[in-house]
C-alpha cells in the first residue's frame, strides 16, 4: 500500500470525527423548541444542568413561570412548597426553582444571565438564608459546583464599566472557577480594571458561547421528570379549593404525622438519617459563636440587587425563620439572627427594595420549619399568603435608588441594631 | 502570559499537535528536525512552567542545572576509570536531595519560603538516579550534556512519566524510523490518543468528576456506622469508584504521553497492560505503573538484593527477597508522601507480595493437589482486584478524612 494512502486511512476517521463533533458544536442550530412537559418539568427539577444552562430559562420566563431564587429550603417539597400549591390550584403563575443546597447570591447573579430580555419587568422570589452570611461568605467549592461557563460569557459580553461589573469581575477571580479558562481569567482582569476586551478575546468568547450554548441545549433536558412526578404524588394530598383555613388545616395534620419521632419538631425522616443517636449529642452547643452579621456576603448580595435593578424587576424577599428548638439546643444566638434580618432589612428597604418579608420573628411558631432551618409546612404557607398576592395583583413600579456603600469591606464588618443604625 | 497544564483540555492537544506537525513531516522523509525540535520543546515547557506557574519554571531550571553537574561530573569522574563506592553513594544522595526535601516539606506547615517543587521533579529524579547508576555500571560509558537534557526534558512525559531510559531513548532520538516503521508508529499514536480520550475524559471523568462526589458524601454520612468505624456499604462502593478512577484517570494520562511520544518517533514505553485482569499481586505489579514499578524493580530491589548477598548478611534466599520487598515497597511508600496512609499503602502491598509468595512455593510443592481450572483462575482475579482496590482505598487517604 502507498505511503499516501496508509496516511488516509489513519487520519481520514480523525478527521470526520473532529469535523463532526465541531459541526455539532458550533452550528448555530435552532434548540428553541421545548414543550410544556419540558417546563413542568425543569422548573422543579432543581438540576444543575437547568441551573447552569438558559434555553429552558429563556423559554420558561417567556411564559408565566417566575424565578424562585434560593437554596437547600427549595429541596423540602411538601405539599405546602409554592410549587405544589401553584400546580394544584392552578395559579396564574408557576415557580422556577434556581438554587439548591450551597448556591448564594454570586451564584444568583450568573444564573439570571442570559435571561434579560425575558425577566424584564417582571417578578422574582428570592429566599435569602441568614447562614450563607458566615465570615467568608461564599465557599469556594460550593460556587464551582454551580458555575457556569456559559453564564459567566454572556455576562462578559455584555457588562457595561459600572461599579457592580468590576466587584463582580473580582469576585469571579477570587474564585477557582474564574481561573479555570485562561482567556476568560484574562479578560476579568481587564473588566476587574475598568479596561475593554480585544476584539480577538471578544471572538474567542463568542466562539466558546456558542459551544456551550448548544451543549446546553443537548444535554440539559436530560432526565429532569423526578421531582415533578413528586410533585404530582402529593399535591393529591391537598385539599380541593384553595382556601387558606382548609391548608393550615391540612398543614397541621401533616406536620403532626411527619414529627412525632423526636421533640424538636424534625421531620421524622431527617431526624432519623442525619441526628438519631450520637449524631445530635455532638452538635449540642455547637453553634454558640456562629455569626451571621459581618460577611462578604452582603456584597455578593448588592451585586444580585444592582441585576434586579438593571431588569427592572420586582422582587419579593423572603427571610426564613430557623426552628427555635433547634436554636436552643445548638446554642446558636436569637439576638443575633435578629441583628442580621435588620442589617438585611436595612440594606434592602433603603435602596428601594420594598417587599420584604422577615419571618425570623416566627421562630418560635410550631410546624413553620420541616426540620433545622428549612421552611417547611406551616412556613411554607404563612410565605404564600404574601407571595401569592404579590404574584398575582399588579404592584407598584418599584423607584431603586443603589448605594455603592454596600460594596465596602465597611458595610461588610457593620454590626448593625435597629434602633442605632450603624454602629 | 498564559500558562497550559499537560493534556489537560482540548486546546492543549490542538497546540500540540499543530506545533509537532513540523516534526512529523520531518519524520515522515527520515529526517528528525534537531534544532526546530528542541524549540518546540523549550516552547511547551515554558507554557507548562511559566505563568502564574512561574516559581515551578525557576525550580525546573535550578533543579537541571544541578543534576546536569552532578551527572556530567560523575561520567567525568567514570572516564578517569575511577569507581569509588563512596562518591557513587554520595552522587546519589545528592541526586535525591532536592526530591526528599520536597517530600517532607508538607511536614512543616508553617513553611513559607521558596518552594523547590515543581511538576514532575519525582519523574525528573527516577532519571536522573538512573543514569548515574548505570554510570556506575558501565552500561553507559559516554554521555553529553545536550543528550541528556534532551532526555531528562522529554517534554512529553515530564510531568508524570512513563519512566524511559536513557540508552532505548537514545537509541529512537538519535536513528529516525523507517517511514514504513513511523506510519506505524502514528498508526499507534492515533489509536492511543483516543484510547487516552475515552479513558481519561469519559471513562476518568465518569468516575471521578461524576461518581466520586456522590459515594464520598454517602460514606462521609456514614462515620458512625459499624461501632463507629465508618465501615459501611457506601465505603465499599467508595473503595470501587476509586481504584476504577484512579486506573481511568492515570491510564488515559499515560497513554496520551505515550501517543505524543510516538507522534515524535519515540517508543515511550507503555505503563498499564491490562492491570485488573492480573492473576496475583506479582503479576499485577507487572501490570499496574509499569515503568514505575520496574524502575523499583531494577534499581531498588534487585540492587538491595545484590548488596545483601554480597555483605552475606542474610544466608536465606527467600529472607532475602522478602526483606527485598519490604524495603523496595516502604520507599515506594514514602515517595508518594510522607503520610501514614501512603506508608501503611507500602506496607500494605510488601505484606501481599510476600504472602503470595509463600502461596506460590507452596502451590509449587503440592501441584498435584490444587486445581488449577477456569474456576480458580476467575477467583484468583476476583481476589486480586479486591485486595488492589482496598489497598488504593489506603491510597486514597479516605480513610484519614473518615476517621481523624
Amino acid at each position: 500500500m502507498k505511503s499516501a494512502k496508509k496516511l488516509g486511512l489513519i487520519f481520514g476517521p480523525v478527521v470526520i470525527a473532529a469535523a463532526l463533533v465541531w459541526g455539532i458544536l458550533l452550528l448555530p442550530l435552532n434548540h428553541r423548541r421545548v414543550t410544556n412537559t419540558e417546563l413542568n418539568h425543569s422548573a422543579v427539577s432543581l438540576s444543575t444542568n437547568v441551573y447552569h444552562g438558559t434555553m429552558l430559562k429563556q423559554a420558561a420566563f417567556a411564559k408565566d413561570y417566575v424565578p424562585f431564587l434560593g437554596s437547600s429550603e427549595l429541596l423540602r417539597m411538601d405539599p405546602l412548597h409554592p410549587s405544589v400549591l401553584a400546580a394544584k390550584y392552578h395559579r396564574p403563575y408557576q415557580p422556577f426553582l434556581l438554587g439548591s443546597a450551597g448556591s448564594q447570591s454570586l451564584n444568583h447573579f450568573f444564573a439570571l444571565q442570559g435571561v434579560h430580555r425575558q425577566l424584564r419587568g417582571k417578578k422574582i422570589v428570592f429566599i435569602i438564608s441568614p447562614q450563607w452570611f458566615t465570615k467568608h461568605g461564599q465557599a469556594p467549592d460550593a460556587f464551582s459546583y454551580f458555575y457556569s461557563p456559559l453564564q459567566a460569557i454572556d455576562w462578559l459580553l455584555t457588562a457595561k464599566d459600572t461599579t457592580s461589573t468590576r466587584y463582580a469581575a473580582k469576585r469571579l477571580l477570587s474564585m477557582p472557577s474564574g481561573e479555570s479558562s485562561t482567556v476568560l481569567a484574562h479578560a476579568l482582569q481587564k473588566i476587574a480594571a475598568g479596561e475593554k476586551i480585544s476584539h480577538s478575546e471578544r471572538l474567542f468568547l463568542e466562539y466558546r458561547r456558542q459551544m456551550l450554548r448548544n451543549e446546553d441545549a443537548l444535554f440539559s433536558k436530560i432526565k429532569l421528570d423526578r421531582r415533578w412526578q413528586h410533585v404530582q404524588k402529593v399535591e393529591r394530598l391537598l385539599p380541593a379549593e384553595d382556601s387558606n383555613q382548609l391548608l393550615t388545616t391540612t398543614a397541621i395534620h401533616l406536620a403532626q404525622k411527619h414529627t412525632n419521632n423526636n421533640n424538636l419538631g424534625i421531620d421524622n425522616h431527617f431526624y432519623a438519617q442525619r441526628l438519631r443517636g450520637s449524631r445530635i449529642n455532638a452538635l449540642r452547643g455547637s453553634q454558640k459563636h456562629f455569626d451571621y452579621r459581618c460577611s462578604p456576603e452582603y456584597s455578593d448580595l448588592e451585586l444580585l440587587l444592582s441585576e434586579f435593578k438593571q431588569m427592572h424587576t420586582n422582587v419579593l424577599f423572603i427571610i426564613p425563620p430557623i426552628n427555635q428548638k433547634w436554636s436552643h439546643y445548638t446554642g446558636l444566638s436569637l439576638p443575633m439572627l435578629r441583628q442580621t434580618a435588620d442589617k438585611l432589612a436595612y440594606q434592602l428597604n433603603s435602596q428601594g427594595f420594598n417587599h420584604v418579608l422577615d419571618m425570623t420573628s416566627n421562630s418560635h411558631q410550631k410546624y413553620m420549619m420541616e426540620d433545622t432551618i428549612h421552611l417547611g409546612w406551616l412556613g411554607w404557607l404563612k410565605m404564600d399568603e404574601v407571595v401569592k398576592p404579590f404574584l398575582t395583583q399588579p404592584q407598584a413600579q418599584p423607584n431603586y435608588h443603589l448605594n455603592n456603600y454596600f460594596y465596602t469591606k465597611k458595610w461588610q464588618q457593620t454590626l448593625f441594631s435597629k434602633e442605632g443604625g450603624h454602629s | 502570559m498564559i500558562n497550559l497544564q499537560p493534556y489537560n483540555n482540548p486546546t492543549y492537544f490542538a497546540i500540540i499537535l499543530t506545533g509537532l506537525l513540523p516534526v512529523m513531516i520531518g519524520l515522515y522523509y527520515g529526517k528528525r528536525l534537531r534544532i526546530y525540535e528542541s524549540l518546540i520543546s523549550i516552547v511547551f515547557l515554558v507554557l507548562t512552567f511559566g505563568g502564574d506557574h512561574w516559581q515551578q519554571g525557576m525550580a525546573l531550571i535550578g533543579y537541571t542545572i544541578f543534576q546536569v553537574i552532578l551527572t556530567m561530573s560523575y561520567a567525568h569522574y567514570r572516564h578517569q576509570k575511577k569507581n569509588q563506592t563512596n562518591v557513587f553513594i554520595a552522587l546519589i544522595i545528592l541526586s535525591i536531595l532536592p526530591l526528599v526535601i520536597v517530600k517532607l516539606t508538607p511536614l512543616f506547615p508553617n513553611h513559607h519560603g521558596f518552594n523547590l517543587g515543581f511538576l514532575g521533579i519525582s519523574y525528573l529524579t527516577f532519571k536522573t538516579v538512573q543514569v548515574l547508576m548505570e554510570l556506575r555500571d558501565g552500561t553507559i560509558k559516554e554521555i553529553s550534556a545536550s543528550q541528556y537534557l534532551h532526555f531528562l526534558l522529554f517534554f512529553p512525559t515530564i510531568s508524570s512519566g512513563p519512566i524511559d531510559r536513557y540508552r532505548r531513548f537514545l537509541r529512537d532520538y538519535e536513528n529516525p524510523p523507517a517511514r514504513k516503521d513511523y506510519l506505524q508508529s502514528i498508526n499507534k499514536a492515533v489509536f492511543y490518543l483516543f484510547q487516552g480520550f475515552l479513558y481519561k475524559y469519559i471513562l476518568g471523568y465518569y468516575f471521578g468528576t461524576r461518581l466520586l462526589p456522590v459515594v464520598t458524601h454517602l460514606a462521609l454520612g456514614q462515620r458512625l456506622a459499624f461501632g463507629g468505624t465508618g465501615i459501611s456499604w457506601y465505603l465499599l462502593a467508595y473503595m470501587y469508584v476509586y481504584s476504577l478512577y484512579l486506573f481511568f484517570d492515570f491510564a488515559g494520562y499515560s497513554l496520551f504521553a505515550i501517543s505524543i511520544s510516538y507522534f515524535m518517533g519515540i517508543q515511550t514505553p507503555p505503563n498499564f497492560n491490562k492491570p485488573f485482569i492480573a492473576h496475583n499481586i506479582k503479576d499485577f505489579w507487572n501490570r499496574w505503573h509499569m515503568t514505575l514499578s520496574f524502575w523499583f524493580r531494577d534499581f531498588i530491589f534487585m540492587r538491595f538484593t545484590f548488596w545483601i548477598m554480597k555483605h552475606r548478611w542474610l544466608k536465606n534466599h527467600v529472607r532475602i527477597s522478602q526483606l527485598a520487598y519490604l524495603v523496595n515497597f516502604l520507599i515506594m511508600g514514602f515517595w508518594h508522601g510522607v503520610t501514614w496512609y501512603y506508608i501503611v499503602y507500602g506496607l500494605f502491598h510488601a505484606t501481599a507480595i510476600i504472602i503470595n509468595d509463600y502461596w506460590l512455593r507452596f502451590k509449587k510443592q503440592h501441584q498435584d493437589k490444587i486445581p488449577h481450572n477456569r474456576f480458580t483462575e476467575y477467583l484468583a482475579i476476583f481476589l486480586t482486584f479486591n485486595i488492589v482496590c482496598f489497598s488504593f482505598l489506603i491510597f486514597s487517604g479516605f480513610l484519614d478524612k473518615l476517621w481523624f
